[in-house]
């Protein structure tokens, strides 16, 4: 009797394995929480690569939940004072050289960001996993020494960008470190890698990332978050026109 | 009479004629040369435009405006039955515009997708390649122009990415089927050809089309919804609108041009007027009136004017022959200002009407100039004139 308790004991202490009683559904979940704040404050650096040479590009970035986002260069001195704004599915690009307010849509929209892997259309991005996609748990693997699952998402609707994504998360952190976005077709358009995660304000992030264009030549961008404040009060006239041109 | 003797007189006047005679046919045949070269100019445009891309007539989307990129990635709509209809029996032939993103060797670009039936007859382009049957990758057929400033040539594969009806992205490899000279500049600049129900099938855009160009005028009458029959006053305003501008500038040349040829002949009467006041005199004693004195010096102006004419014909006939054969260019470089008519040579056509008008303009311009100075004659004194003396 003794020995049944025990061999079912093990059972069920295998069933509730950390990371493999829970949900694919959970597992999004918990990367939104990490990812995901009502507002933020960061400084970052953005790396582009060219052919010839590499330059980084410094920003400090706010943003109010993810329809609401202001940036504005601090480096290099060419690009400082360089704006950004978005608002729903408006964006704006103040530049301080010709003094004038742009509002990038159509093509424009298509077009790189700084010569980034970047384009403007990622920018607009918006949404949660969970709101976006349905997700499946392919496999576990253990990816630059951590340990993985390996997820397949499909987008809920027709109207999210990536309707096939495959994400690489952090058993115990519930941090992707490797994306790879397709396009409808098939077509591999984008890989993510996060080689960098800290522990910020109670929160797993990735403080460093490298976003590649599969379908561009070239060594990728590199993003480092410097620093990065998670849920704290912004003004308002932060996200509104007259900010460019201040 | 008077004309034997204004002959006379220009024959006597030798090297001050013929410099007269000279600017007068400088300046009409740069005003010729001109007048020439725009006229052929819109004229190329127009057809150049008409081949290649407007046919007998166009019915647009409303929100399609080709200088507000604001506007392209949502300017098509379905077509009504009775369109489907016309598009069936070869009347109308319907074109899908869609912005992109292209790599060519692996450099991100936008371009624009323009999808059009690999069956179609209206148009010059050979849509006929475009043909996805039976093949791997996508066949696209593009401009001169559009591959010198992506670099790519027949043969070469590179991946287009495009966001769908519903936002989402879509990409797909194409592979370049051919590069042709498309002399109508919007086909080329920023095109990328290929077939419609392929574009429709990667955007999601079944029955989605931005333009629709007409086999007959008349089929204007199918103008209705969302789609607007634009004549052609409308697709060629950029034209117009640039004519119109560079038509203030070559107004202020010919005038400055004139100014110089009409100081010229006045200078050269006033100086007659003077120099000949005895000849004056002794015609006033023969009985000539004021009046015909005066006309005596404007028929010589006249004369001036009209010798030029001829004078033109003959030294202006060796470049305006060439230019008629073979044609005025602008360097390749230009191509990619996208200038209509300006990518193949303009071969200059004389329109004879214009330049009628502008000489008979001309010629009552030199004789008005010409009586100016002969006002001075109705103060001469006859006897005082006959002795030199100036009033």
């Amino acid at each position: 009797m003794k020995m049944r308790y025990l061999m079912l004991a093990l059972l069920l202490s295998i069933g509730s394995l950390p990371g493999q009683s829970i949900s694919a559904e959970e597992i999004l979940n918990k990367v939104d929480a990490n990812m995901i704040s009502k507002s933020g404050k960061s400084t970052t650096r953005m790396v582009v690569h060219s052919r010839r040479a590499s330059r980084t590009i410094e920003s400090i970035n706010y943003s109010l939940g993810d329809s609401k986002f202001y940036s504005e260069y601090t480096s290099p001195p060419r690009d400082k004072g360089t704006k950004m704004l978005k608002l729903d599915s408006d964006l704006w690009i103040f530049d301080p050289n010709t003094d004038r307010t742009i509002q990038i849509s159509g093509n424009m929209l298509k077009q790189s960001v700084m010569g980034s892997d970047l384009s403007y259309e990622d920018f607009m991005e918006e949404g949660s996993l969970t709101e976006d996609y349905s997700a499946k748990i392919i496999e576990s693997i253990t990816h630059e020494g951590r340990a993985c699952w390996v997820m397949e998402l499909t987008a809920l609707r027709d109207d999210v960008s990536y309707q096939k994504r495959r994400i690489y998360i952090d058993k115990e952190r519930f941090v992707s470190l490797y994306e790879e976005w397709f396009a409808k077709s098939g077509k591999l358009l984008k890989t993510v890698s996060a080689s960098e995660v800290k522990r910020i304000s109670g929160r797993w992030y990735p403080t460093k990332i490298l976003f590649k264009d599969e379908l561009k030549q070239g060594q990728g961008t590199e993003y480092y978050i410097d620093s990065i404040e998670f849920d704290i009060t912004i003004p308002p006239h932060t996200f509104s026109k007259a900010m460019l041109k201040k | 009479m008077i004309l034997r003797l204004a002959f006379r007189n220009i024959v006597a006047n030798g090297w001050r004629s013929i410099t007269n005679m000279l600017v007068l046919s400088v300046v009409l045949i740069v005003i010729v040369w001109m007048q020439a070269m725009y006229f052929s100019w819109i004229r190329l445009a127009e057809t150049q435009q008409i081949d290649w891309e407007y046919a007998k007539g166009m019915l647009r989307v409303r929100s399609y405006d080709a200088n507000d990129p604001f506007s392209w990635e949502d300017s098509h709509a379905p077509l009504s039955a009775q369109m489907q209809g016309a598009v069936q029996q070869g009347e109308l032939m319907p074109v899908l515009l869609s912005p992109a993103s292209i790599y060519p060797q692996g450099r991100l670009m936008s371009a624009m997708l323009k999808g059009i039936p690999h069956d179609q007859n209206l148009v010059k382009l050979p849509a006929k390649i475009l043909n996805p049957q039976g093949r791997d990758m996508i066949p696209v057929l593009m401009g001169t122009v559009m591959a010198r400033s992506t670099r790519l040539s027949k043969g070469d594969v590179f991946s287009i990415r495009v966001k769908d009806i519903n936002g989402s992205f879509n990409a797909v490899d194409a592979i370049v089927e051919d590069v042709i000279e498309i002399p109508a500049v919007t086909a080329d600049i920023g095109s990328i050809w290929m077939d419609l129900a392929t574009l429709r099938e990667v955007k999601a855009m079944e029955d989605e089309t931005t333009y629709l160009v007409m086999a007959d005028a008349g089929l204007k009458s199918l103008e209705q919804g969302e789609f607007k029959h634009i004549d052609k006053n409308e697709y060629f305003a950029d034209l117009y609108q640039m004519l119109k501008n560079e038509r203030f500038q070559q107004a202020l040349l010919y005038g400055l041009l004139l100014l110089l040829a009409m100081l010229a002949v006045f200078d050269t009467q006033a100086l007659a007027v003077f120099r000949r006041r005895r000849e004056i005199g002794t015609l006033a004693a023969l009985g000539f009136t004021r009046g015909k004195i005066s006309l005596l010096f404007t028929v010589e102006g006249a004369l001036y004017m009209l010798f030029a004419g001829g004078l033109s014909a003959v030294l202006g006939f060796p470049l305006f022959w060439y230019f008629a054969k073979v044609g005025f260019k602008l360097p390749d470089s230009y191509d990619e200002f996208g200038i209509q008519g300006f990518s193949e040579p303009i071969r200059f056509v004389y329109p004879m009407g214009e330049i009628l008008v502008i000489f008979a303009l001309i010629l009552l311009l030199t004789i008005w100039v010409s009586w100016i100075p002969t006002r001075q004659i109705s103060r001469m004194n006859p006897v005082d004139a006959l002795r030199g003396k100036v009033n």
